[in-house]
């Protein structure tokens, strides 16, 4: 049997489209799930406004599942775009699109299930603030697909963009790697910013007065644990625009495999642990409101301690790639 | 799909040195300013006690502004920082609501804007610490918990600049790219608007606030 460069764009690309999908399916699946149980406990504690807590739960499900969704959109676009390219450097492509895509969906669903599920708690404990609830729970869910959003853009650049002129040999792992990079990374920042809109939710339905402060602190202590997916976001770019002189000795490729892969795995750790420094933060905010600013400086400095693993892991990714 | 990550770029060669100016993204930066001193002359014309629609929208915004900043340092600094921050949440709103606009772009899609921003917000919050601690104080506070922490925490300060920059890039650059591939698959049937909405109105709105946040917070985090 002979591997043409044809038919191994292909293989590439159906193997991509499947790790996408089939990776990119279980965290909003386990979200869903969180939604539906809170939801289920919420309905058993006020059965009078069911009808609230199912529209609620079902809107909040919707939200959450759209990280999937992205990775259908890649996974459809990986079996069926026929790409054109020649290079065999475009199969390394189309596999890191879909390893970033399928990891990096992971993190968004599963966090979004969380304000979904504690919007359903809030409103059976406060059915008067619905409104107010199902905003913030739409706006924090929809901050959580931040990481995913950086996946499939990562995903859709290593689709289209155009890396023939690239010397294959280190080439394959600078694009592979890029696809780690924000994919796993993206994993926790998913995660932690899904933590941080669910208490969010919980503590507007204990003091609907918070709101303004509460969805402060939450749309800051989210973006700062975006920041883990943002420096995956930067290595990736990094790998993707550079071009690497060609070198067939091994160490030049794995040096820029193994930046992606410090990055990624580096990543998602701070993305949760910011994310649990967001939420403890966002939940007591709304129960000391006189004291939000001071809350909201120690959660910041709290979540720089926790950030720093990812900027050794940062600057791990940048020597492999500046210095090897 | 050829358009994409291509830079209209003017190149001069000054005394061997090469200037690169992204025409634009210069063109746009000048239509956002243009917009903001216009509003801004509309909305202060002719103040009264009885307020126009424009001087209404001028003065909530002013007032949810300076109460945020207050939150976050106090009253004596929120009159001093707070101009600078309406500004820059002026700015970047218009500069991300501008791509729902056939055939303009959003200046911060092009790094160099959101880099230049986060980098003004940096010098500004370390120029505040100094200010109101003094140089020592300032500079002692690299070297904890222990005296060989000082790289780690210059190169955690730094990334602040990364972050801060990178955050609004990537949400304004993955969404203009998502809307244009999306568009381009779908022969621009339906999706476009609804895209153009979230990506443009909701995400920009979101990511220009959290900018502006972010910059109050590092400023309040080196003053106590």
């Amino acid at each position: 049997m002979t591997w043409d460069t044809q038919t191994l764009i292909h293989v590439a690309a159906y193997a991509g489209g499947g790790i996408a999908m089939g990776l990119g399916a279980m965290g909003a699946a386990i979200g869903e799930g969180y939604t539906a149980a809170q939801a289920n406990l919420a309905v058993s504690r006020n059965p009078k406004i069911s009808g609230d807590l199912f529209k609620n739960m079902l809107v909040g499900q919707a939200v959450a599942e759209s990280a999937s969704i992205f990775a259908l959109v890649i996974a459809i676009l990986l079996l069926f775009m026929d790409s054109g390219a020649s290079g065999l450097i475009k199969a390394s492509a189309l596999l890191g699109a879909g390893i970033c895509m399928g990891c990096g969906a992971i993190g968004s669903g599963v966090g979004s299930g969380f304000p979904g599920g504690q919007a359903c708690l809030g409103i059976a404990r406060q059915p008067a603030v619905t409104t107010r609830i199902t905003t913030n729970m739409l706006i924090g869910s929809a901050v959580c697909q931040t990481p995913a959003i950086f996946s499939m853009v990562v995903a859709l650049m290593l689709i289209f963009m155009d890396f023939s002129h690239n010397a294959f040999y280190p080439g394959w792992a600078a694009l592979i790697g890029a696809g780690l990079s924000t994919g796993l990374a993206a994993i926790g920042s998913g995660y932690g910013g899904g933590m941080a809109a669910g208490a969010c939710c919980e503590g507007i339905a204990r003091q609907p007065d918070s709101v303004g402060n509460a969805t402060t602190t939450m749309l800051v202590g989210q973006a700062v644990s975006q920041t883990p997916a943002i420096f995956g976001l930067l290595v990736s770019f990094i790998l993707m625009f550079k071009t690497f002189p060609e070198s067939p000795a091994l160490s030049a490729s794995m040096a820029l495999l193994g930046a992606g892969i410090s990055m990624g795995f580096g990543g998602i750790g701070p993305g949760i642990g910011n994310g649990m420094a967001a939420e403890g933060a966002v939940r007591w905010v709304s129960r000391r409101l006189d004291h939000a600013g001071e809350l909201m400086r120690i959660m910041l400095v709290g979540q720089a301690v926790s950030q720093s693993t990812a900027i050794y892991a940062m600057v791990i990714s940048l020597v492999l790639i500046f210095v090897v | 799909m050829g358009e994409l990550g291509k830079i209209h770029q003017l190149i001069i060669s000054v005394a061997g040195y090469k200037i690169t100016l992204n025409l634009e993204v210069i063109v746009m930066t000048w239509i956002v300013m243009a917009i903001l001193l216009l509003f801004g002359y509309l909305a202060t014309r002719k103040q009264g006690r009885v307020p126009r629609p424009l001087q209404v929208i001028g003065e909530l915004f002013v007032v949810q502004f300076y109460g945020l900043t207050e939150d976050a340092l106090d009253k004596k600094m929120a009159e001093k920082y707070g101009p600078l921050i309406c500004a820059l949440f002026l700015f970047m709103l218009l500069s991300n609501w501008l791509g729902i606009i056939p055939h303009l772009e959003e200046p911060t899609k092009d790094l160099n804007t959101p880099l230049s921003l986060g980098i003004m917000g940096f010098v500004i919050a370390h120029y505040a610490g100094i200010k109101s601690k003094g140089f020592k104080a300032y500079a002692k506070e690299y070297f904890q918990p222990m005296f060989f922490m000082m790289p780690l925490n210059v190169i955690g300060e730094l990334a602040k600049i990364v972050s801060i920059s990178f955050r609004l890039f990537g949400n304004i650059m993955g969404g203009s790219i998502i809307i244009l591939v999306v568009s381009h698959l779908t022969y621009s049937i339906i999706l476009p608007p609804l895209l153009n909405a979230f990506f443009g109105l909701f995400v920009g709105t979101i990511q220009a606030f959290v900018f502006t946040m972010l910059t109050v917070v590092y400023i309040s985090v080196q003053v106590k």
